[in-house]
């Protein structure tokens, strides 16, 4: 037996099977990623997008950007609408998955069959709809609440930052929560019963029940999902670009997605979009390098 | 056993390096003039401004006039067109062959080298005929990337019975006008009611007021540009704009104009300034609002000079795509657009014609009228070629709807005039 394993190792097979996804890998991430920091090296506008030759430029376009106190308000702005909603999404998915696990077989049903549609909804369709309700002229909740006998009459909700990011909250929060829902009720539902009977038994009460034993037990996959909580929302940019159109101050209501789709393709500056999109990668690196190295841990256990 | 697994291993391999491989695009250079015979070629127009009627004769005259080609045309909205020229023009096997862009978008394209060299097209096109404050402005270094398409100013329409009933006439000064229209409001019992329709991030009907009071938006500055918003005329014209939409328009203070009919037909607009051919939209029996229609009355927005005051000129140019490979055909579809067939269409619609001489097929109404006189003192944004990146990133709809939203006019103005400057230089 131990003559042959090294003979398997030998066998060309895993390789032959790995290479042609770590070549698509590479050629779908590294591309970019090469022609990004190529490009953030460089003063590349519309002119050079049409054909002429660009000139390099050194850090140039990252002094420019450092420099900009503009860029760190996006950047702490980026960072705190990403940790509330990726609390947001966490605490009231793993809520209603853990009301899951107690509902009858229909209320269940139905409550899966509401999530899973609200899933479905492709994100532009669903902007349309979240416009429409908070319309100034025609919206739904202004009228609502006017009918409810508060003055809301033509109130803009996108006109104030901090209304627009409570609106933006909202959105964002709604489209998630199914992803966490289901992930964590799936994870839930391997939770052994014998155990928490054992617990019982022995005298744990509902919430030390949660805390010592049925946590621990999903952890790995609460940990994903929030790790993937963290990246989605850090990236966000469908929601903000569609309700700045909408209404709200452009300047005032940007995240690092929107700021740099604004350098780059609406400004025409495609350099130093490309440099301030090297700081969203670092920023992605930091916030999730904790939860990597809590789950390379679980692994090597 | 492991034989056959190592070719089905290779065999896997080699497929998807195939497929990757597929991807990758030949890149050549593009063609300046010349192209095939016959061709699928793609026009894009923006926005409703042109008629059904003009679009369906460009296909039917095109397609006979070239057996075997085709032609679609693809409508995109004026909202969003600099990003979305941006990335198509610039890709081969993307790029539409002609497109429309706004007068005030062709400088920045045609810098970059985005539209083919159509200055030997000209005499051919119309010559001294072409509307030449377009033709202009797409000219950089004696070559002319792109041709007028059509003009239209905005200007103003007015409800007749809303006038009568609080005893008004049609202003002939700026201070007559804004009185007129705080007037309208303030006989309205409706909350909402616009006395003059002026939704807050509306800057290119606001710039009428900035340039009547003397201001602008940019000077040239030696060899670049400043803001000039900040400058004492400047701030006096904003000023109007502030007090016109606080005491005078009902619009939301971050809405853009794209839909005055909902409003107007809702009857909540006493006066709004818009270009022709929205009148075509309010009469339209399924979508506009025929009899309240049939009270409207236009005027050109007049100045404080007495004479119509400078608004924006409105309009567009037509391109052809430098990476084209059907330049012929291209400019072929470009001198239907500029035949008088074409653009009598256009003028019948409210537009008024690209070539002076069928400035006439306007016809002689009060719509014809206000037309002319609105364009007679009309101007362009400034002439840098950076402009359509100051439209692109939105300054000028952040500083109007923070104006309209009662912000600090000069602390506003000077932010705005630090941004712009960025851009343009």
């Amino acid at each position: 037996m131990a003559r042959r394993q090294p003979a398997v190792r030998r066998t060309p097979l895993p390789i032959g099977l790995v290479l042609p996804a770590a070549a698509l890998l590479a050629l779908a991430l590294g591309y970019p990623l090469g022609r990004q920091v190529v490009l953030s090296l460089q003063e590349f506008g519309l002119a050079q997008q049409f054909g002429r030759p660009p000139e390099w430029v050194g850090l140039g376009n990252y002094r420019e950007l450092v420099g900009d106190s503009y860029l760190w308000t996006v950047v702490g702005r980026t960072v705190a609408f990403c940790f509330v909603n990726a609390a947001l999404t966490m605490g009231i998915g793993v809520g209603i998955a853990l009301l899951m696990t107690r509902m009858s077989r229909w209320v269940r049903i139905a409550v899966q069959s509401g999530l899973l549609l609200t899933w479905a909804t492709p994100v532009v369709a669903a902007m349309i709809v979240w416009q429409f309700l908070f319309d100034t002229d025609y919206g739904v909740v202004n009228a609502v609440l006017t009918g409810l006998g508060w003055d809301y009459d033509g109130h803009s909700w996108l006109i104030e930052p901090m209304s627009f990011f409570t609106i933006a909250t909202m959105i964002v929060v709604w489209m998630s929560v199914p992803f966490v829902v289901f992930t964590t009720y799936a994870a839930l539902t391997q939770v052994p019963d014998d155990v928490v009977e054992a617990a019982e038994i022995d005298g744990a009460g509902a919430w030390q029940r949660f805390v010592h034993v049925v946590l621990p037990t999903v952890r790995p996959v609460l940990l994903v999902v929030l790790l993937l909580q963290i990246i989605w929302d850090l990236r966000v940019f469908t929601q903000i670009y569609t309700l700045q159109k909408a209404g709200g101050i452009t300047r005032d209501t940007n995240l690092l997605g929107t700021y740099i789709y604004t350098l780059g393709i609406k400004g025409g500056d495609f350099g130093t979009a490309a440099a301030a999109a090297m700081f969203m990668l670092v920023l992605t690196v930091i916030l999730t390098a904790p939860y990597v190295r809590v789950m390379l841990r679980q692994e090597e256990d | 056993m492991v034989r056959i697994k190592k070719i089905l291993a290779i065999a896997a391999v080699t497929a998807l390096w195939g497929v990757t491989s597929a991807c990758g695009s030949d890149d050549d250079s593009p063609a300046t003039s010349g192209g095939p015979e016959e061709a699928d070629m793609v026009v894009w127009l923006n926005g409703t401004d042109t008629p059904q009627e003009a679009r369906d004769w460009l296909k039917e005259t095109f397609e006979k006039e070239h057996p075997g080609s085709t032609l679609t045309i693809e409508e995109q909205e004026w909202d969003g067109l600099v990003e979305r020229l941006t990335t198509a023009l610039s890709s081969e096997d993307q790029t539409p062959d002609v497109v429309e862009v706004g007068n005030t978008q062709a400088p920045t394209f045609t810098t970059a080298g985005a539209f083919s060299d159509l200055t030997g097209d000209l005499d051919e096109l119309g010559g001294d005929d072409l509307l030449q404050g377009f033709v202009e402005g797409a000219t950089g270094d004696g070559k002319t990337y792109a041709v007028p398409y059509y003009a239209g100013s905005t200007y103003v329409f007015y409800r007749k019975d809303l006038f009568d009933r609080a005893g008004l006439e049609v202003p002939t000064t700026m201070d007559d006008f804004v009185a007129a229209a705080v007037a309208l409001k303030e006989d309205s019992d409706q909350e909402d009611f616009s006395g003059y329709w002026l939704p807050g991030q509306d800057w290119r009907d606001g710039a009428a007021f900035l340039w009547d009071a003397g201001g602008d938006f940019a000077a040239p500055d030696g060899e670049g540009w400043t803001g000039t918003l900040s400058s004492p005329e400047s701030i006096a014209g904003l000023t109007t704009f502030q007090t016109l939409y606080e005491e005078a328009s009902g619009a939301p203070a971050d809405a853009n104009e794209a839909d005055p009919v909902t409003p107007f037909c809702a009857g909540k607009i006493g006066m709004m300034s818009r270009p022709g051919w929205v009148y075509g939209m309010l009469t339209d029996p399924e979508a506009g609002c025929p009899d309240l229609a049939e009270k409207v009355g236009v005027f050109a927005l007049p100045g404080s000079d007495g004479g119509p005051a400078p608004v924006l000129l409105g309009g567009s140019d037509i391109a052809v795509s430098a990476q084209t490979p059907n330049q012929d055909l291209a400019r072929d579809i470009v001198a239907l657009m500029l035949s008088d067939e074409y653009q009598g269409i256009l003028a019948d619609a409210g537009l008024t014609p690209a070539r002076e001489s069928l400035a006439s097929l306007l016809g002689d109404d009060e719509f014809a009228q206000a037309t002319i006189e609105a364009a007679s003192n009309a101007k362009l944004t400034p002439a840098a070629a950076n402009w359509a990146t100051v439209e692109g990133t939105r300054i000028l709809e952040d500083l109007f709807s923070q104006i309209a939203q009662g912000g600090d006019v000069e602390e506003l103005a000077s932010d705005a005039d630090e941004r712009i400057t960025e851009e343009l230089n």
